[in-house]
């Protein structure tokens, strides 16, 4: 991984790490590039993609509206709010 | 130089389901701030999505229609962006194994006939709204739209004209509605488009710079925003007004102009992985076939069928196929009335005007096909004056009821006593001596004022035919 993407994650995560951590974190990613390296060699043109290391699925439910909570139950630890809105720090695009 | 236009299309429509994706919050629009809210739709920590199966249901639904392959083992993946309208700071969606792949939609326009094709449509949550709030200086978070259940149809980049695309959106709209997966509505945000838009010189093979214009919500809009970015394009790349680059724009339709947003993310930046709390849906072959049993026809086939199997007019079976619900209520009515023409009328006339006056459209039309095909027959038989068949109509709008039943509980029946209908008819003779010497001296007119007054008496409960009989015989006696 070239630094450059290592600090855009950083900045989409909201991360901000030393220089030291930094060089850690690269030479991890060095290291699992290499291993990817060898799997990538391997050839998979037949094998069937995996989606899930058990063999397992999902329940699903109906679908039924059902009201189990009520608003001011779910605002009682928000920090703001204002006419039943959640209030937080301005963000404009 | 020449220039051509490329366009691919990324479509979100809202599901016509009652509940949310992963909860059990109502997903109906509207609602007061915050009152379809539940721990796991807000993003609480701890709690678990559970897979709405009519999700799965209409997004295989949705994939049939399309033409697409569907993945019968699907997951879900957690795309990661920070902003407030997204609690968990990340939305539930798919990107390894979406529902339905390799679909295509076939379209037509004044350049004829093309098939567009479908990469992928996959399911996922809606995020909540934001208010800016310019008195406090806050936003403010209404999370009622926060995992409403989406698809997002991505189509590959095959349109190349703001007409292909209209043709194409509304073919869309017309299957979606046709298989009832969404009411696509774009005026209400059930129906949205992203475009991403490229020019290069005709005949080129390679794409240009591509830029992606969001959250659409009118056909006019689209077309106009399609026609400036086509401009723009063209304009940077012949005399260099600007440079362009691979970004989103936002479409100011007051104005006219597209803005440059924020740099397009990659889809690194959104760091896809496997949701761990939802385990693979697989999609057995019981519930499979009972999708694709429940597959309407297409419109122009249902179209076809109509005119020539039916015998309805070209202008009949189009407004007819143009809503499913109207479809559903002729069909139903035609089961048990057996007259295509008469119960087309009753739709396309009648129940349209009722629609009209309440500001209903066509899709919101209720009313029971087979009660309708029993109102046609009451008519049909002379048990049921038309005038008072049509306010039967009206009431069926406000309930589910039987024809015969209400129309007997409102005195509504045609009366076969001839006996009442002659005295009527005597009294308004009597009554009208200037009518009857009117109509005796050639004035067909008069007949139809002491036709009026007879059936006004009778409360419309007289078969028009007999009365008018009834009525020349008296005056020709008197
Ligand atoms: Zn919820």
């Amino acid at each position: 991984m070239e630094k450059d993407t290592l600090l855009l994650l950083e900045k989409v995560n909201q991360l901000s790490l030393s220089e030291s951590e930094r060089d850690t974190v690269l030479g991890f990613f060095e290291k699992r590039e290499c291993d990817m390296e060898k799997l990538n060699a391997i050839d998979t043109e037949n094998v069937e993609r995996m989606v899930h290391v058990l063999p397992i699925n999902t329940v699903v439910r109906e679908d039924v509206a059902k009201k189990l909570f009520t608003r001011d139950d779910l605002q009682k630890g928000a920090p703001e709010t204002m006419d039943g809105f959640w209030q937080v720090p301005r963000v404009v695009e | 130089m020449k220039f051509e236009t490329v366009i691919g299309l990324e479509v979100h429509v809202e599901m016509a389901t009652k509940s949310k994706i992963f909860c059990s919050c109502s997903a109906e629009f509207g609602g007061e701030q915050n009152d379809h809210v539940c721990p796991a739709c807000c993003g609480m920590p701890g709690m678990l999505p559970i897979v709405n199966k009519k999700v799965v249901d209409l997004g295989m639904t949705a994939g049939m229609m399309l033409n697409c392959h569907i993945n019968r083992t699907t997951t879900f993946d957690k795309k990661s962006y920070y902003y407030p309208d997204l609690p968990a700071a990340y939305q539930t969606t798919q990107w390894f194994a979406p529902v339905a792949v390799n679909g295509t939609v076939e379209i037509e326009t004044a350049n004829g006939k093309k098939s567009v094709r479908i990469k992928q449509i996959h399911m996922e949550e809606d995020a909540g709204k934001l208010v800016h709030d310019d008195w406090t200086g806050t936003s403010l978070v209404d999370f009622n739209r926060t995992s409403v259940p989406l698809i997002e149809i991505v189509s590959q980049p095959d349109l190349s004209s703001a007409e292909e695309v209209v043709a194409y959106l509304e073919r869309l709209r017309s299957l979606l509605r046709f298989a009832k997966v969404s009411d696509c509505r774009m005026e209400q945000g059930s129906m949205r488009c992203d475009v991403n838009l490229s020019v290069r010189p005709e005949g080129s093979d390679k794409l240009g710079v591509r830029t992606e214009m969001k959250n659409m919500n009118s056909l006019s809009a689209i077309v106009r925003a399609i026609e400036y970015e086509t401009a723009r394009h063209i304009d940077a790349i012949e005399n260099g007004t600007e440079e362009l680059v691979q970004e989103t724009r936002r479409w100011d339709d007051v104005k006219g102009k597209s803005f440059a947003m924020r740099s397009k993310e990659t889809a690194g930046d959104y760091r896809y992985f496997p949701d761990p709390n939802i385990m693979p849906v697989v999609i057995d072959d019981a519930w499979y076939d009972a999708i694709k049993a429940s597959l309407p026809e297409f419109p122009e086939v249902k179209k076809a069928r109509y005119t020539t199997e039916l015998g309805l007019g070209d202008y009949d079976a189009d407004i007819l196929t143009g809503s499913r619900a109207l479809c559903d209520c002729f069909e139903g009515a035609l089961a048990v009335c057996g007259n295509a023409k008469e119960a087309a009328n009753w739709l396309i006339s009648d129940c349209m005007n009722v629609l009209n006056k309440k500001q209903l459209t066509a899709d919101q039309l209720t009313i029971d096909g087979k009660a309708l095909g029993e109102l046609i027959v009451l008519v049909s038989d002379g048990k049921v004056g038309r005038g008072n068949a049509k306010k039967i109509l009206e009431a069926m709008f406000e309930q589910e009821l039987s024809p015969a039943k209400y129309a007997e509980e409102n005195g509504f029946i045609v009366s076969n006593d001839t006996g009442l209908i002659e005295k009527t008819v005597r009294e308004a003779i009597a009554a009208d001596q200037k009518a009857v010497a009117d109509f005796k001296g050639g004035k067909e007119k008069a007949l139809m004022a002491l036709f009026g007054k007879c059936m006004k008496q009778l409360k419309g409960n007289c078969d028009p035919q007999l009365l008018r009989t009834m009525l020349i015989d008296e005056i020709n006696k008197a």
